[in-house]
């Protein structure tokens, strides 16, 4: 190549004038250089910051309105005496409303349940989903099927998990009941959804079955993340399987656990729908929590200010758990 | 075609609450069609220098201009400049052709037609037609950065910026495109600012090199005057390969006084009136430069010891150390000449051959004799 | 070594010690372990799905586990079912596809610039959005009402009757929208990190506006992250009930989870239409999650 270059280019160039009619360079008319004038201008609306804006501050605007001024909003209802179908007055407010918590039992036990209901829920589900994500990780075959069926329920509705765990539950026709005679243990078989005491239980266990998976996807991925030469070095070193994966791997899910762990409390905090279809919104004090409680005071016996504040409470639970998160995530540089 | 000036030009970033001063005052003038060569060790500014003439940062002083206008405002999109990435940055999901058209669909008003024409022009300049319906992921690197090349020659800018641009290629390639490049840079006669950190891409293919450290522009001069004349200690060292022999001297009397050894360097008096009354300086000698004899022969020759012999063929990389000393020295001899490891030769430096810097600051204050210098200084363009 | 190199190694570690046979019966109680929990996962789902096909007395007298025998078994209740909760489906998928939409497209315009288009301050405004994410939703219901019961949705659509009667649609799709874009914009901000600058820096060089580099090449690229938000946005949306509880007022606007929480509860002992209803509840998220199912995965574990 190159003898004929300068001819090929001309045919460009002139290729280019001729299209665009002027013999001068054909850059777009729109531009204008603006070298001279308003630099500072110019300087500011093309710059990163200011072309960004477009795409950015419409959504940021909604979320803007619908989180953090409702967040805001429902902290000054709370503030308020608001109930019954009046509007509210703003003129006054005070913390009575979150005064009263203390002395009223079926907020000490939403708070209690939800507390119990989060930590065991979050506990059984990550033990769970570690099995899973181990058993999965041996080189099974199907391994897509076995997953896929293990997460199948986090794809469900809870309207729709609520519907058949109270149909697992029955108590005289229900699965578990039944299983529990055929393998002769009928001494266990109870109603238990009926029963206050097993209640809470019931629910967690059926919540833990909806979302175990979700523990089990994640810490497969922190398993894959693991480089084999760390499964060799164990194994050099002689452990056995079950001293490998507690000594040498399952450390290295700490990540994995963190990340899993904020997210199941937060389906726990919002495990509202599941408990709303089983028992409307009086599950009775064993298994009410926070966000039934809320929907309840607010939306069944219009007290809108309480509601507000038990909201607010809820909130807070919220991001007690997500900010230390966030804020980790921060220092460790992955935002 | 065009002029592309940089006076004054400098970048500051700010690192936290320091401020890091990646590009300091830097200032020059590319002639139309020239072929300027930004070169330096990685972090020495020069990528953003480049970046700041493509309009990807913000100058933060000073002005860059292209003919004479002043462009520092003017955003990325309407420089007329055209970039050769290091990772070539094709549209994946674009075909060749539609890659290559991409510029002038946002750049110009030109009808489909003419766009058409310019492309399939340009493929047929670089040798790519068959790859046109092709997308980036079905290509070898070479043809990668072929395309690249070709979307910014499609554009027919005023200025080139390369970046890098044969980096990601394997050696062999890399020469092949390498006098390609500098044969279509001259052919297209493109104002074109190439940033590399190889200074041998630097030595053969620039019509003039701009040398960068820490920020600062350290010379521009053509590749053999950057050779022969650096204007540094640091310019003496970067460009030549293997470097440039340096060794700590003082200069008393006519004498210079290698420092770590017993031996002394007379020197003659038109190279002492250069000096500018400094005592400390260092000796600057080119491996191919050191003469190795069978023995000393006049005072400008030094008993040594071969430790290591690199044979390459063409010629003999040896590494030699002063008697009674730990000093060594790097020497080039022709590789027909058997020269053995664990021997007594002498090294001989020419005084026609020396370079002395002044020791605190680095700066040249004798270059080398050059017999033709006219002839082999002048500039290629 | 692959790992699945490692694993046949891990599992097969002490051969000295142990003989083959051992290794086969591991490996046969590793393979019955993974079948009773399958056993256990699905097994709400087909003691529903038995149930959905007996007749009454059937899913009384039999076992929910036992199939339907040809005694006991109807398609009536999928018809019951079906009948009650038409309209619920219908109106579902009214809201929901153009949310899912919507906030996936905002989620990926947010991203794009907060990724791709640098300046100071964007990790303040990314960490409004990421905290978004885990927001429980009934922080924001009492206003959330308020809200949307001064706004008149009716009232300002009266000139569009056919718009007008799906007011309450209208306010849950704007609602959804607005409390998806956070984990849609996490989404897409995790796959944008990955795209080459030097990509987008050659098409700004080239000419292109910000919203070119848009149009043209952030977009088309972002076809896979698209599959996955609209999957993950679709389930979600699709599967919610509370903010249709406080915002649909009028019963010929019930969304299908909330036409089966009624079915539920006006049909209290009647298991087998309950579990027909759930089954076409679910049916448009169960079809997504078994086509679907990688992209799934991927977009529950973005949130993370």
């Amino acid at each position: 190549m190159g003898f004929d270059i300068r001819r090929l280019l001309d045919r460009i160039r002139r290729g280019r004038t001729d299209g665009s009619g002027d013999g001068e360079r054909t850059l777009r008319t729109d531009g204008g250089t603006t070298s001279s004038r308003g630099s500072k201008v110019s300087r500011l609306r093309h710059s990163d910051a200011v072309q960004a804006l477009p795409f950015w501050l419409p959504p940021a605007l909604l979320v803007g309105l619908f989180v953090y001024g409702a967040v805001s909003w429902n902290l000054l209802i709370s503030l308020t005496d608001w109930s019954g179908l009046v509007q509210p007055d703003y003129t006054s407010l005070s913390l009575e409303m979150y005064r009263q918590m203390p002395d009223d039992p079926s907020f000490i036990a939403a708070f209690r349940n939800t507390v119990v209901l989060l930590v065991a829920f979050t506990v059984v589900s990550l033990a769970i989903g570690l099995v899973l994500a181990i058993l999965i990780d041996q080189n099974i075959r199907f391994e897509n099927t076995f997953r896929t069926i293990y997460l199948l329920p986090m794809a469900l509705s809870f309207v729709v998990t609520a519907i058949f765990w109270s149909w697992m539950y029955n108590p005289s026709t229900g699965t578990i009941n039944v299983f529990l005679s055929t393998i002769g243990l009928d001494f266990l078989t109870m109603d238990w959804i009926g029963n206050p005491t097993t209640r809470l239980a019931a629910i967690i266990f059926a919540l833990t079955w909806q979302f175990s998976g979700y523990a089990m996807v994640v810490y497969l991925a922190g398993l894959r993340a693991i480089p084999d030469a760390h499964y060799e070095a164990a194994k050099v070193d002689g452990a056995s399987s079950l001293r490998m994966y507690r000594r040498v791997i399952v450390p290295q899910l700490s990540a994995s656990t963190t990340s899993a762990a904020v997210v199941l409390m937060v389906f726990a905090l919002k495990a509202f729908d599941f408990i709303f279809v089983m028992f409307g919104d009086t599950p009775g004090r064993s298994a009410d929590i926070l966000a039934v409680m809320m929907f309840r005071v607010a939306f069944s016996r219009t007290e809108w200010a309480y509601g507000a504040a038990v909201a607010t409470v809820l909130f807070l639970m919220a991001l007690s758990v997500v900010a230390p998160y966030l804020y980790m995530q921060y220092k460790r540089g992955d935002l | 075609m065009a002029t592309l000036t940089l006076e004054n030009v400098t970048k500051r970033f700010a690192d936290g609450d320091d401020e890091i001063v990646a590009v300091d005052d830097v200032s020059i003038e590319i002639d139309d069609g020239e072929f300027l060569v930004l070169v330096g060790p990685s972090g020495c500014g020069k990528s953003t220098t480049l970046r700041m003439v493509a309009g990807l940062e913000t100058i933060s002083e000073g002005a860059i201009a292209i003919d004479d206008e002043i462009i520092n405002d003017v955003p990325a999109q309407r420089r007329d400049i055209a970039m050769v990435f290091q990772s070539y940055a094709l549209y994946p999901h674009m075909t060749v052709r539609e890659n290559m058209r991409f510029g002038l669909e946002e750049s110009t008003d030109l009808d489909a037609e003419t766009m058409d024409g310019s492309v399939e022009r340009t493929a047929e300049l670089l040798e790519i037609e068959e790859l046109l319906d092709r997308k980036p992921g079905e290509l070898s690197g070479g043809q990668q950065q072929r395309v690249a090349l070709g979307r910014a020659i499609v554009r027919d800018p005023a200025v080139f910026l390369m970046d890098e641009p044969l980096s990601n290629l394997d050696a062999k390639l890399r020469a092949g495109m390498r006098m390609e490049l500098q044969r279509l840079q001259n052919e297209l006669d493109v104002t074109t600012v190439y940033v590399t950190h190889d200074q041998t891409e630097a030595m053969t293919m620039g019509d003039r090199i701009a040398i960068l450290d820490g920020g600062r522009l350290q010379q521009v001069a053509t590749p053999l005057e950057c050779y022969h004349r650096p204007r540094n200690l640091f310019v003496a060292g970067f460009i030549g390969e293997p470097s440039m022999n340096f060794f700590d001297a003082t200069l008393e009397g006519d004498e210079l006084l290698l420092e770590g050894t017993e031996l002394s360097y007379p020197l003659s008096a038109s190279i002492r009136e250069e000096l500018e009354g400094e005592t400390e300086l260092v000796l600057g000698v080119r491996p191919e430069d050191v003469e190795i004899a069978a023995e000393s022969t006049d005072d400008h020759a030094f008993p040594v010891t071969v430790d290591v012999v690199e044979p390459m063929g063409n010629e003999n990389n040896l590494l030699a150390t002063f008697e009674g000393s730990e000093l060594s020295v790097n020497a080039i001899v022709d590789g027909m000449r058997h020269v053995e490891a664990g021997q007594r030769y002498a090294a001989r430096l020419p005084e026609s051959a020396i370079h002395l810097f002044d020791r605190s600051s680095g700066r040249a204050l004798h270059n080398r004799r050059i017999d033709d210098e006219e002839k082999l200084l002048e500039t290629r363009v | 070594m692959t790992a699945a190199e490692r694993t046949e190694s891990t599992s097969s570690e002490g051969r000295i010690a142990t003989t083959l046979e051992t290794i086969d019966s591991q490996r046969a109680a590793l393979y019955a372990v993974l079948l009773g929990l399958i056993a256990f996962y699905l097994s709400p789902l087909w003691g529903g799905l038995t149930t959905a096909f007996k007749t009454q007395t059937g899913f009384v007298q039999t076992t929910p586990l036992a199939p339907p025998t040809p005694e006991w078994f109807t398609l009536e209740p999928w018809e019951l079912a079906f009948a009650t909760m038409q309209g619920g489906l219908v109106n579902s998928l009214l809201f929901v596809v153009p949310a899912t939409i919507l906030s996936a497209l905002f989620g990926s315009l947010a991203a794009y610039g907060l990724t791709k288009l640098s300046w100071r301050g964007q990790i303040g405004i990314l960490v409004l959005f990421l905290a978004g994410v885990f927001l429980p939703y009934q922080s924001v219901l009492v206003p959330l009402r308020q809200f949307w019961s001064a706004v008149d949705l009716a009232g300002l659509l009266a000139f569009a009757p056919f718009l007008a009667n799906r007011a309450d649609l209208i306010e849950l799709t704007v609602t959804h929208t607005a409390y998806g874009i956070p984990i849609c914009t996490i989404l897409f901000r995790s796959y944008y990190k990955t795209l080459d600058d030097e990509m987008i820096e050659a098409a700004k060089i080239d000419g292109a506006s910000a919203f070119g580099i848009y149009k043209r090449i952030v977009l088309p690229l972002s076809m896979p992250m698209f599959a996955v938000t609209l999957i993950y946005q679709f389930t979600q949306v699709w599967n919610d009930l509370l903010f249709a509880l406080v915002l649909v007022t009028s019963r010929s606007n019930y969304v299908v989870t909330q036409s089966l929480n009624e079915l539920q509860g006006s049909m209290a002992q009647e298991y087998n239409i309950q579990m027909a209803g759930a089954f076409i509840a679910a049916l448009p998220t169960i079809l997504i999650y078994v086509v679907f199912g990688r992209q799934f995965a991927k977009g529950i574990t973005g949130a993370s």
